[in-house]
């Protein structure tokens, strides 16, 4: 482990308004270390001696060193049940305010974008399976799409190692996995049919048109990594890609106000959601 | 199990764009979207702009401007630096810091605008532009800066950015407005976090 540098207060307090500038997070002197930590790290693997020297190499973003630091800062691998207050939220609100704002018959459409290798779509199917009252009598459909063809097909294959069940209780594995020995699982035949997966770029406006409407979107830990501009057209094109009245998760140090003025932020018990306002047309 | 796998929905035939600057807000939306993608965008998006009072339409036309980072982009940007409307000059200013390199010939005469607030909004590109040329502009604009607001907002960046060589800029900005508290406060702030050369 490297020792933490020696990063001033004046020194920790530019890099916490930088932090908090381009991403949102917030770090106040009682986490200091934990960013005097991060900081360490990346200049011992950068051979950089200074704390000065690395500020300039980050705020420089000199071989893609924000998006590196920014990693630091956050979960990059995936699991089941990740942020589960927006799941809870998606079952207790989201999904009963589009149902009634839809004819009846008509099918509900939940998008996750980038999906990875499946976990965030199959943790949607399986939560609504045990979580939302309306799941026998409503028709959901859910997609999942990623810019990585390998990760689509490796989501459609559904196997899955154990750190990635961490979340999960014996009882859900139980239920919607299978054992393939070697601590591996893999999602069971029925719930993977039910979930469609596609290749899609967030930056490609006709990928994205290509999917047609959804009534609730999850984009979660994606656009933090853009620049300014990719943001913006991204968050058009998932705009474009929501009904009126349909609402998108994002992850939880993103704010869609920071990025585009397009969407209405709703607050829900759970989670703090963003919104295509209603009205209009699908334009 | 009871959800549904079906299908993508058809792909949705692109309609041929209707006029930028006729129809309904939806479509000229849809108009501007599709013109932002054509490598002759620009002009047609930078002559719609004045016309288009419907936010969100000027939104995609920022949005469409800013991923054409050009010369031509950013002068048909600029002016609404200007406007009386606080929205447009908020989707002014974010457009335009999110073309970086294209703004960055344009912030030294933006710095140094007739109008304060121009001057002040400008502040925040330095942010972007590499340290030394940032560090040189706002100590140009902090030596003779006679609007306060202006100073503070170059001091706030120079907090996160400056460099020693600042400092004499910062020391006389303080003395011009020796009578005003956040700004002196400010500044020993930006200094101290500067730091001794």
């Amino acid at each position: 482990m490297n020792e933490p540098p020696a990063v001033t207060g004046e020194e920790f307090r530019k890099v916490s308004d930088f932090l908090y500038r381009r991403t949102g997070m917030l770090f106040t002197e009682t986490k200091r270390y934990y960013v005097e930590r991060r900081i360490a790290d990346r200049m011992s693997f950068l051979k950089i001696g200074s704390f000065p020297t690395y500020f300039g190499y980050l705020r420089g973003d000199v071989d893609g060193e924000i998006e590196k630091f920014i990693n630091a800062f956050t979960v990059n691998e995936t699991y089941f049940y990740r942020e589960e207050h927006q799941l809870r939220c998606l079952s207790t609100d989201l999904l009963n305010e589009r149902v009634r704002a839809k004819k009846p018959g008509e099918t509900l459409r939940i998008w996750s974008v980038p999906c990875a290798t499946g976990e965030e779509p199959y943790s949607i199917a399986m939560w609504l399976l045990d979580n939302w009252p309306e799941v026998d009598v409503q028709d959901i459909e859910i997609v999942g799409s990623d810019i990585d063809t390998e990760c689509v097909a490796a989501a459609q294959r559904g196997e899955f190692g154990q750190r990635a069940l961490m979340r999960l209780s014996p009882a859900l594995i139980e239920k919607y996995f299978e054992a393939l020995g070697e601590d591996r699982w893999r999602i069971v035949a029925d719930l993977r049919q039910s979930v469609q997966f596609t290749a899609a770029n967030l930056m490609n406006r006709s990928e994205t048109r290509q999917h047609g409407k959804f009534d609730i979107i999850f984009c979660r830990n994606v656009l933090i990594y853009f620049d300014d501009a990719s943001r913006r057209l991204a968050a058009e094109n998932l705009f474009e890609s929501l009904v009126p009245g349909g609402f998108i998760c994002l992850g939880h140090t993103e704010s869609m106000s920071r990025i585009s003025p397009l969407f209405e932020v709703r607050r829900f018990a759970d989670a703090i959601v963003y919104q295509r306002p209603p009205g209009g047309t699908n334009g | 199990m009871p959800l549904v796998r079906r299908p993508s929905p058809p792909t949705e035939v692109a309609a041929a764009p209707a006029s930028l600057t006729e129809g309904t807000s939806d479509q000229r939306w849809a108009a501007v979207r599709a013109v932002a993608e054509r490598p002759d965008g620009v002009p047609l998006l930078a002559a719609a702009l004045p016309l288009e009072s419907d936010p969100r339409v000027r939104e995609a036309i920022f949005t469409g401007l800013a991923r054409a980072p050009t010369a031509e982009s950013v002068e048909a940007v600029i002016p609404y630096l200007r406007s009386d409307d606080a929205s447009l000059r908020t989707a002014a200013i974010d457009a335009l810091r999110a073309m970086p390199e294209a703004t960055r010939p344009y912030v030294a005469g933006l710095l140094a605008d007739p109008e304060a607030d121009v001057r002040l909004l400008s502040c925040e590109f330095a942010r972007t532009l590499p340290e030394s040329e940032a560090n040189r502009l706002l100590g140009d604009l902090l030596v003779r800066e006679t609007e306060k607001n202006v100073a503070a907002a170059a001091v706030e960046v120079l907090a996160e950015i400056g460099r020693p060589e600042v400092l004499p800029a910062l020391a006389s900005c303080a003395e011009r407005f020796a009578g005003d508290g956040f700004l002196q406060f400010s500044i020993k702030e930006a200094a101290d976090r500067i730091g001794q050369p």
